[in-house]
């Protein structure tokens, strides 16, 4: 592979990055060593991106996590090493990390250790809109969070120095916008840091028992202070006041991130960013007190611009009541809490705050219907294969499951028209939830835990032991595809593969589910392409007593299309013989596979198969009851 | 070129469409010539077929990603361009592919694809440049149906409705093609270029 530009050692190079492949240079730049992480959009480039580095920096050790935990634990340990380190993960992936998290603060670090939490407002590519700068007054520790990816790369090569300074966690907090865009970003010096690695033993330093814990928690407050100290010198904030006046008063704004991109363009648009007073925060916690001061002085209103939760209202509004200033301060009376701002937003709600006349265009009324572009299984999923097996099991016997479904490209069954899934929390929770709808079940009504491989190994495995133990009996359903799909094809330890691409210690999932004590003849294993063989065995599956695991294993189509080409293999072109369909239309509106099409056929709606975007899985062959799809030898 | 708003480009289409590495192309080119560039992309989930979009804003001064008015949208797929209208006022060139691609809902919840009349008249009504092209069929000629998103941008820089130099297109492509494809992908932004000449002198709509 050529080396990529941003791996190169060439400060002062502009190029376009991506704001996660910027952190991603960032955590090279400030001399990480360790980087671990779980995957999850909109944060799995980040690690991806430095695994393309590695080969050119081979100082970076790193690792795709089996959870977000795990990855926590491993980059503290790091840092408890005296390297620096980094743990990534998306918002609800630090619900997980938590634990390690929260006490991890407690004892500070040696070596700097930044935690990234990407959020995602307006729930892109997420189960819940959680705004985890919160997690920064819960744990004590700073938040920071930047506004472009320059910013970005610069505050996290930073963060490992302000880290080992204050020998405290930093939490690193981005946004969809921020992570998923690209701008200009200039390069700087790859640092090398000159520490060496070793064991500091120390108990009452590391060891959180209670005698420990009860001085450490009054450390952990002292740090936080001297910290508090410094959030208005932090180079990333900085403070703007204007003397000048808007229709008689003096306004001021404050905003952080993605937002504060915006809202300056929005000032800008209006010609009157020199007029207004404006504090741009670059640590959200503790927050810059005299500097928040210093602006509601100057001012006479003040509006607040920050996405989901007024977290940093709150401390304004606190720090205004105990320093006795009554300017008017707005914030989410203002702006919504749930969802992304557009840029329409930031335009009306900064001109009816000043004043100013702003009159958005009336959209012009469309009667057009138009089809909904929900994402979809890929043509050729395997996933779309076991449930529509499962279906037909359930159709033969009789009988309606309960599905408790998880996350991951499967998820995506939820939608018309395999609507297979009844509830979905969170990683894992299929097998965690249905310990107790298992209590509920009747024969007609059983319950079936759907989740799939990488999931399974991140935390589902703990239901299920917890299912055995407590002989809560269901069926579960491992969707082992061997990837983990959604958040872009990364290899996990069914795979048996590492984020470097060399080989690691593949996990045997039979041999796994065997440990957690499932008896040999309450598990199956088939293909899940193969449809007579899955509804047979599922048939048997769902009438078998106990808690059982069914293994539907087949590769991502992504990658089995990839291997084919690899290999040089070409499939046969699957087809449909339009003398034979009768028009029934099961593969396309019961099946779903998106290559299927409508056509017309001598006057009369046939279904048909779009070369283009049909990747020759054979499987509607058996989904046809006429036997019109056939593939040909 | 809006002064204080930079210039501002929509790529709209379906996942896998090549909406995303034309927003990557863009951005790139827009770099060597020297200006602030910010984009906004669809990752993850709504990949997997889903409707996805590249804001790209570029000039002097900008600073947010993402997109108020569009000078230009690009179109990949002919219906998707439904979805942004929020984004056209009257001084927005739209340019759409012919290219159709039927979601499975138009069978799961009943619900036609509208036809290709029916969206022009709608466009048309919020603003006079709508420009629809033939890319499919254009980047079949260039040697890869897949190079229709290289077309589209020749025929916005052809039509004169993208300041960046065309040298500075040429390189950004070139960078983001594995060498094999790199004559082709050079055809088809020639190709894309010829076709927005006449656009612009009045040939074609
Ligand atoms: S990426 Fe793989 S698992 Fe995901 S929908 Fe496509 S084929 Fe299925
Ligand atoms: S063979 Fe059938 S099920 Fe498989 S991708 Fe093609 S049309 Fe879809």
């Amino acid at each position: 592979m050529n080396k990529p530009d941003y791996a190169e050692d060439s400060p002062g190079k502009e190029l376009i990055l991506m704001g996660n492949e910027a952190i991603a240079r960032g955590i090279l730049e400030g001399g990480a060593i360790i980087a671990v992480g779980y995957p999850g959009t909109p944060s799995s480039e980040i690690l991806a991106t430095l695994a393309t580095m590695q080969k050119f920096h081979s100082h970076l050790m790193l690792e795709w996590s089996i959870n977000e935990k795990v990855a926590m634990e491993v980059a503290y340990g790091g840092a408890l090493s005296n390297l620096r380190s980094v743990a990534v993960m998306k918002h609800v992936g630090l619900n997980v990390a938590s634990d390690a998290f929260m006490t991890a603060c407690y004892t500070g670090v040696r070596g700097g250790l930044v935690v990234i939490s990407a959020d995602d407002p307006n729930c892109y590519s997420s189960q819940n809109e959680q705004d985890n700068r919160y997690f920064g007054p819960h744990a004590l520790i700073p938040v920071i969070e930047p506004s472009s990816p320059q910013e970005a790369k610069n505050m996290i090569k930073d963060a490992f120095t302000f880290s080992e300074k204050h020998k405290t966690i930093v939490l690193f907090r981005t946004t969809t916008r921020l992570n998923h865009g690209r701008a200009n970003v200039i390069l700087g010096d790859i640092q090398k840091t000159e520490t060496k690695p070793d064991f500091d033993r120390n108990p009452s330093k590391y060891v959180c028992v209670p005698s420990n814990s009860r001085r450490m928690r009054k450390e952990l407050l002292q740090r936080l202070e001297k910290i508090s100290e410094e959030s208005d010198s932090y180079p990333f904030t900085s403070l703007t006041l204007s003397e000048k006046r808007i229709n008689g008063k003096k306004f001021g704004f404050i905003s952080a991130g993605i937002p504060y991109a915006h809202l300056m363009d929005a000032l800008e648009y209006f010609k009157i960013a020199e007029n207004v007073s404006i504090l741009k925060i670059g640590m959200i916690y503790p927050p810059p007190k005299k500097l928040i001061q210093k602006l509601l002085e100057n001012c006479d209103e003040i509006l607040i611009v920050e996405e989901l939760e007024p977290v940093i209202e709150n401390f304004v509004k606190q720090i205004a009541y105990d320093s006795k200033i009554t300017t008017i301060i707005h914030g989410k009376d203002v702006f919504p809490i749930a969802g992304e701002f557009p840029v329409k937003l930031y335009l009306e709600k900064t001109a009816a705050f000043i004043g100013k006349e702003f009159a958005t265009q009336e959209l012009l009324e469309s009667d057009i219907e138009l089809p909904p572009r929900l994402p979809l299984l890929c043509p050729g999923c395997s996933h779309r294969s076991t449930y529509w097996a499962l279906k037909q099991a359930e159709k033969k016997l009789k009988i309606n499951a309960f599905k408790s479904g998880d996350i991951g490209c499967y998820t995506l069954g939820v939608y018309k028209p395999l609507e297979s899934l009844n509830a979905q929390i969170c990683m894992g929770s299929s097998i965690g939830v249905a310990n107790a709808l298992s209590k509920v079940q009747t024969d007609k009504e059983p319950v079936v835990a759907i989740i799939g491989d990488s999931t399974f190994f991140h935390s589902g495995v703990s239901g299920l032991i917890n299912a055995v133990y407590n002989q809560n009996n269901f069926l579960v359903i491992i969707l082992d595809n061997q990837s983990t799909s959604m958040t872009g094809m990364q290899p996990n330890p069914g795979t048996g593969v590492k984020i470097t691409e060399e080989s690691g210690t593949k996990v045997i999932l039979r041999d796994l589910v065997k440990g957690c004590g499932i008896p040999e003849e309450n598990i199956w294993i088939e293909d899940s392409n193969n449809i007579p063989k899955m509804v047979e065995k599922l048939e048997e599956a769902l009438q078998a007593k106990g808690i059982r695991v069914f293994i539907s294993r087949h590769v991502c189509s992504l990658l089995e299309i990839r291997e084919w080409k690899e290999q040089k293999v070409v499939m046969p072109e699957v087809k449909v013989d339009p003398e034979k369909c009768i028009g029934c239309m099961t593969c396309i509106r019961k099946f779903g596979c998106p290559a299927l099409v409508e056509i017309e056929y001598n006057g009369k709606k046939k279904s048909s198969i779009d070369p283009s975007i049909c990747r020759r899985c054979q499987v509607c062959i058996d989904v046809c009851p006429y036997g019109a799809i056939y593939c040909e030898e | 070129m809006h002064n204080s708003h930079g210039y501002n480009i929509l790529t709209v289409g379906v996942g896998g469409t090549g909406v995303i590495s034309a927003t990557q192309i863009l951005a790139w080119a827009a770099l060597e010539d020297n200006y602030q560039v910010r984009t906004a992309e669809t990752h993850g989930m709504a990949q997997r077929g889903g409707s996805v979009v590249g804001y790209l804003r570029f000039g002097s001064n900008v600073k947010g990603p993402l997109i108020y008015k569009a000078d230009v949208i690009l179109s990949f797929e002919l219906s998707e361009i439904l979805r942004y209208s929020e984004y056209i006022n009257e001084k927005t060139s739209l340019f759409v592919s012919k290219d159709i691609l039927i979601p499975p809902s138009v069978y799961t919840y009943n619900i036609p694809y509208p036809s290709q009349d029916v969206i022009l008249n709608h466009l048309r009504k919020i603003t006079h440049h709508v420009h629809l092209i033939d890319a499919g069929k254009m980047a079949k000629n260039a040697g890869n149906p897949k190079t229709s998103n290289v077309v589209l941008i020749g025929t916005i820089y052809g039509a004169g409705k993208l300041p960046i130099q065309e040298s500075s297109l040429k390189n950004a492509i070139i960078k983001f093609v594995p060498d094999r494809a790199k004559k082709i992908n050079e055809i088809a932004f020639q190709i894309g270029i010829q076709y927005g000449r006449k656009i612009k002198e009045g040939f074609y709509e």
